[in-house]
């Protein structure tokens, strides 16, 4: 059977995930002008946030298709997905050029969700498998 | 040789590192190990000086207040307590806004970026980066625009305009002029239609006398004005005159003066014909064209013993077809021009005035004047807003007559031509009839009441003109207009005098300019009015 937990926290991720790219886009503008953010620091952030959201579609796609169809081997490689979406937010929370509250706190909910979502896979995988 | 290796590096490859430390900065310890009055965060000063302090000229020094928590130091003075102490906290302040700063992982984000120490290796990109008059961000977009630089005002092809330098063939016409110091500088330029008067010293010596430029005649011939910038058509300088000076001070003007050459020649300890003075004169069109150029020239001689003379130049320009009368203002006086006068010639035939610039000239005694009888002749113009006193003294004989005196002493007081009429405005034009205001004239005599009779009679003794003279026009601009021109002369009695006595009395003659402005009224726009007219057929088919 599909785990409707995991179903509802890709729904909820996904709404998230845009609000969380808006406004970090916003935030690195908004440091880029008050702050001295010089060329060959702001891009590597704007490369690993575009890289992320590159990634967060394929992700939550293969989620759903391996929830909905009870299939292990796109729950899998949506995990594996997981593990380098997890590695770039962990990026932008801890060693970006300039880290605000504001982003502390927004990518530490999408950490908890990936992490929710990381357990929750595993135990669909367990049950379809 | 190692010595001089060793000595080759003395100073740090990189700066010093910037003090972070908040504890330990202190923006008001300016003097070196000595305590600064009321600087609280002071590590030379002690304690009993501290208790002397009235306050804290720094009370917080504190790192980035972008930062979410940084450390501050906190100083204050504790007044209550006996003798005054203060007091020192380190202290943690934290920001509440949401967009703080928690972590930086980039060294030099929020400090002031050290400078790039010069290697041997990068000195020439810093120079490159950092050696003009203004760094930019990119260099290479202000080497373009400075790469092909437009020779200011020599765009004009066509014509001369006003301040554009005047071109000969070879560069542009000089007209050496002092400098900084008094030192003439030969590389001043002569501007279009810019009358210029200069003063300037040059050193000479009389060995050398005929071999600098300067001296000699040819140098300010030389050269012919182009007379339109950048063409081939080109003017000659003419001589007009030759003035001579001696070596005492004394000026002849040479009879055959035009287009005289005389080259400067060494004769024994003096050297002759040296040009002490050039007084161009340019005529041009109201085209922007240069049709004549003369100059008139002033020589003198030098002796073994002057190490330095002093050389005037002029240049002036007129109009073709024009008789040049100099304005005094335009359209009000301005202060410190001549007043313009005139005089008409008759009722009829109607001629209209004579501009000042002839004989009819308003004028007073000089200043210099001592004895009235030697001093007819020389005159001093009336000078827009100069009250001028001046005056002479007359010594009467017994054996002077009454009414030859009388004339004399009008002559002298009143000049040669005294005018009839003064220009209101510093430009009026001859034709404008209504433009010139006429002279009044006043006579006040001072008579004796004791037992004169009336045939006695009086000289004049003090000549007033008083000139009155109002603001006109607007209220930031005013221009100053003359209203009225009063000439009042004052009379005497001649008292007989016993013979071989003598009497000595003075003769004066004033002018007073006197502001009889109105004061400014505002003009107010109209209201605006509104036109609003009903159709001829408004109110058919009632009507």
């Amino acid at each position: 059977l599909s785990s409707l937990p995991l179903q509802i926290l890709f729904y909820v991720n996904g709404i998230y995930y845009i609000f969380y790219f808006l406004a970090t886009l916003a935030m690195i503008i908004y440091k880029s002008q008050v702050f001295s953010y010089p060329d060959d620091f702001l891009a590597p952030d704007l490369a690993v946030l575009f890289l992320m959201a590159v990634l967060e579609v394929p992700r939550l796609y293969l989620g759903c298709k391996g929830n909905l169809r009870e299939e292990a081997a796109a729950l899998g490689l949506s995990l594996g997905v997981t593990v380098g979406s997890v590695a770039l937010a962990l990026y932008l929370l801890a060693w970006q050029t300039y880290v605000l509250w504001a982003e502390v706190l927004l990518g530490a909910l999408l950490l908890a969700a990936y992490a929710l979502e990381a357990a929750l896979k595993v135990t669909a995988i367990a049950a379809f498998v | 040789p190692a010595d001089t290796r060793d000595a080759a590096q003395p100073w740090p490859r990189s700066a010093p590192a910037p003090v972070t430390d908040v504890a330990r900065l202190c923006v008001c310890d300016l003097l070196v190990a000595q305590c600064d009055p009321n600087c609280c965060c002071d590590p030379d000063c002690s304690p009993e000086e501290f208790s002397l302090f009235t306050a804290c000229s720094v009370p917080l020094v504190t790192g980035d207040s972008r930062l979410c928590s940084q450390k501050a130091a906190v100083y204050s003075l504790d007044v209550e307590a006996n003798p005054p102490q203060r007091i020192f906290q380190l202290i943690d302040r934290v920001n509440p806004s949401i967009f703080c700063i928690r972590a930086t992982n980039y060294k030099q984000a929020l400090y002031l970026r050290s400078p790039e120490m010069p290697t041997p290796e990068n000195f020439d990109e810093l120079l490159h980066k950092f050696g003009s008059s203004a760094f930019s961000a990119e260099p290479e977009n202000w080497k373009v625009d400075t790469e092909a630089p437009n020779p200011p005002d020599l765009n004009e092809t066509s014509r001369y305009e006003f301040g554009v330098p005047i071109q000969t063939e070879d560069a542009f016409l000089r007209l050496p002029s002092p400098v900084v110091s008094s030192w003439c500088s030969d590389a001043n330029p002569a501007g279009f239609l810019v009358n210029q008067d200069t003063k300037c010293i040059r050193a000479v010596s009389v060995e050398k006398c005929d071999r600098i430029p300067a001296l000699n005649m040819l140098f300010y011939t030389n050269s012919s004005i182009l007379a339109v910038p950048k063409s081939s058509q080109t003017v000659n300088v003419s001589v007009q005159s030759v003035v001579v000076q001696s070596l005492d001070g004394m000026r002849t003007l040479l009879k055959e003066g035009k287009d005289v050459l005389r080259l400067p020649v060494i004769l024994g300890e003096l050297c002759l014909n040296v040009v002490l003075g050039v007084s161009y004169h340019i005529t041009y069109t109201d085209t922007g064209e240069i049709r004549e150029a003369a100059a008139a020239f002033v020589l003198g001689a030098i002796s073994k013993e002057t190490p330095s003379v002093q050389q005037s130049f002029q240049i002036s320009f007129t109009q073709v077809d024009t008789n040049p009368v100099a304005l005094s203002g335009n359209p009000g006086y301005v202060v410190g021009l001549p007043v313009r006068a005139g005089s008409r010639p008759g009722e009829y035939p109607f001629q209209g005035e004579l501009g000042s610039s002839g004989r009819c000239q308003l004028s007073v005694l000089p200043s210099s004047a001592h004895e009235c009888l030697a001093a007819q002749g020389a005159r001093a113009p009336v000078l827009f807003g100069h009250n001028v006193l001046s005056g002479c003294t007359l010594r009467i004989t017994a054996a002077m007559k009454c009414q030859p005196l009388a004339q004399t002493l009008l002559d002298v007081l009143k000049g040669p031509d005294f005018p009839e009429y003064v220009a209101s405005f510093g430009n009026s034009q001859a034709q404008d009839v209504l433009d010139w205001v006429p002279i009044t004239h006043l006579l006040i005599s001072e008579q004796r009441i004791s037992a004169t009779l009336q045939s006695s009679c009086q000289i004049p003794v003090s000549l007033r003109i008083e000139v009155k003279w109002t603001k006109y026009g607007s209220l930031v601009n005013p221009q100053a207009r003359i209203v009225n021109v009063t000439a009042t002369l004052t009379t005497t009695t001649l008292r007989q005098l016993p013979p071989g006595r003598e009497r000595i009395i003075p003769v004066t003659s004033s002018v007073v300019f006197t502001d009889v402005s109105a004061p400014a009224e505002p003009g107010y726009k109209a209201w605006p009015t509104l036109n609003i007219k009903l159709p001829f057929d408004f109110f058919y088919p009632f009507v």
